[in-house]
């Protein structure tokens, strides 16, 4: 793949790799992305057997889509947001399943992580850890829907059974009083 | 709870990482790994140690094995060559992988036929066994191809068609070769007489059918509609007290060879429908993508 052998390809690189067919490469980014991916998705579901699946599913999606990566932003990030959209898919049921396959179909999967999740990655305040950790658990999980795992608003409303609405008043509401506990 | 290094970046370490797994940490803390593991590679290697090796392994194995497709056979080639489009064919095609399910089926399928042909003979023919009749195929289909038995279900599952459409594709190729193989069977063993052909006639033709408009409505609606269809035909048509119908007769025969060759012509031509599922925009290329 490379000249040098001593220098670990980047994600993109082997994103590329994929995308032209290449297995080995494929094999390598699921080295280095499979055990966190599975981790991830444990905290999301508490069904191993449900997790395994949909990490196997996000990887066939990656070696078929990997050419639609758009390079902004990390491909871990792009792969969590396959994954979650999939464990969406898998936790709303077959009944809802067509309809929000359509409604995910629509959207691009973002990849390019947020101002906020930037912030979050270098996360070190004391101050901010305490005013997340202060949310309601409601607060929290919208956040989270929103902000950590890139959804949109309706994909966050079918992901917590809420309104659409109500995500953007909660997400207005979290920010609004982690701004007020920072000042 | 977090160390820096030698450039003074943040990552996190080990025990910090196995907190995370159990669940031990509070919510930003669980934030911070997240968005942390997503984009630093020297983190993401730590977390190996977090999974367990067999599993990843088992996991590693089963993809390689999928998106490292063996050349294709001779049937698949057949199917490409007839218009199938190649993932399409993939799918039915009996690659290695696949020929038990393939067999399993076609031997329920004949299985199913001759058990119609008897019963129907029989007392126990009623008209709620002419209404299931055609539908037990399908069921048989529908277990050999399950996740217990086929190896590529987890294939099917990802892939772009959704899994009622591929149901429907299956059986119609399961329950066409098997037709054919009855009515072979018939000429050549003339006292068999033609009723196992004859019970799976209809089956072909309703599966035919709601493939066909599986190109223009949901597919789990079309075999609704087609079952709905297929049941009134038979409360109007059943004469009592015989609980026969002229759809099992020559001229209900003729009709249902007519009407699967009709539907098959539909789906040919439109198979374009069938193959994108409304607004579901990936591109099908990975069932048949090959190695160069």
């Amino acid at each position: 793949m490379s000249a040098n052998p001593d220098r670990v390809p980047t994600d993109a690189e082997l994103l590329a790799a994929v995308s032209e067919g290449d297995p080995e490469a494929f094999g390598t980014l699921y080295d280095q992305h499979a055990p966190w991916l599975l981790v991830r998705l444990r905290q999301r579901t508490t069904n191993q057997d449900l997790a395994d699946q949909i990490a196997q599913e996000t990887f066939l999606v990656v070696w078929r889509e990997a050419g639609r990566f758009r390079g902004r932003g990390a491909v871990g990030a792009w792969i969590w947001g396959i994954a979650i959209r999939r464990l969406l898919d898998a936790q709303r049921g077959a009944a809802a399943q067509g309809r929000l396959t359509g409604l995910l179909g629509r959207q691009r999967i973002p990849d390019a992580a947020s101002a906020e999740e930037q912030a979050l990655a270098t996360l070190e305040h004391r101050e901010v850890i305490r005013a997340l950790n202060r949310l309601s658990p409601e607060l929290q999980a919208v956040l989270q829907a929103t902000v950590l795992d890139g959804l949109s608003t309706r994909e966050a409303a079918a992901l917590l059974g809420i309104p659409a609405g109500t995500v953007k008043t909660r997400a207005m509401r979290a920010r609004a009083r982690l701004r007020q506990e920072l000042a | 709870m977090r160390e820096a290094d030698a450039a003074g970046a943040w990552h996190a370490d080990g025990e910090v990482l196995a907190a995370y797994r159990d669940g031990r940490l509070d919510t930003a803390g669980r934030w911070s790994v997240e968005a942390h593991l997503t984009s630093c590679a020297a983190c993401r290697l730590q977390a190996r140690a977090l999974v367990d090796p067999a599993r990843l392994r088992r996991l590693r194995a089963t993809l390689i094995e999928a998106v490292d497709v063996p050349r294709t056979g001779m049937v698949e080639r057949l199917l490409v060559r007839l218009g199938v489009a190649d993932h399409t064919a993939r799918l039915l095609a009996a690659t290695p992988a696949l020929r038990g399910s393939w067999l399993l089926a076609v031997a329920a399928t004949l299985a199913f036929a001759v058990l119609a042909a008897w019963v129907s003979r029989g007392p126990d023919a009623t008209l709620g066994f002419l209404c299931v009749a055609p539908l037990l195929p399908l069921a048989g289909i529908a277990v050999a191809y399950g996740p217990g038995i086929d190896p590529t279900y987890e294939i099917g599952l990802a892939a772009p068609l959704r899994s009622f459409r591929l149901l429907l594709l299956r059986a119609a190729t399961v329950l066409g070769t098997s037709t054919l193989l009855a009515a072979a069977a018939s000429l050549a063993l003339p006292r068999l007489g033609w009723g196992a052909a004859a019970w799976l006639l209809p089956s072909l033709g309703l599966t035919a059918c709601s493939l066909a408009l599986a190109t223009t409505v949901e597919p789990l609606r079309a075999i609704g509609i087609t079952a709905g269809a297929w049941v009134a035909a038979l409360v109007v048509t059943v004469a009592p007290p015989e609980p026969s119908s002229v759809l099992f007769a020559v001229a209900g025969q003729v009709a249902f060879a007519t009407l699967a060759l009709l539907a098959a012509t539909v789906v040919l031509l439109r198979r374009g429908h069938l193959e994108s599922d409304r607004g579901f925009d990936t591109t099908p290329r990975f069932a048949a993508r090959r190695l160069r």
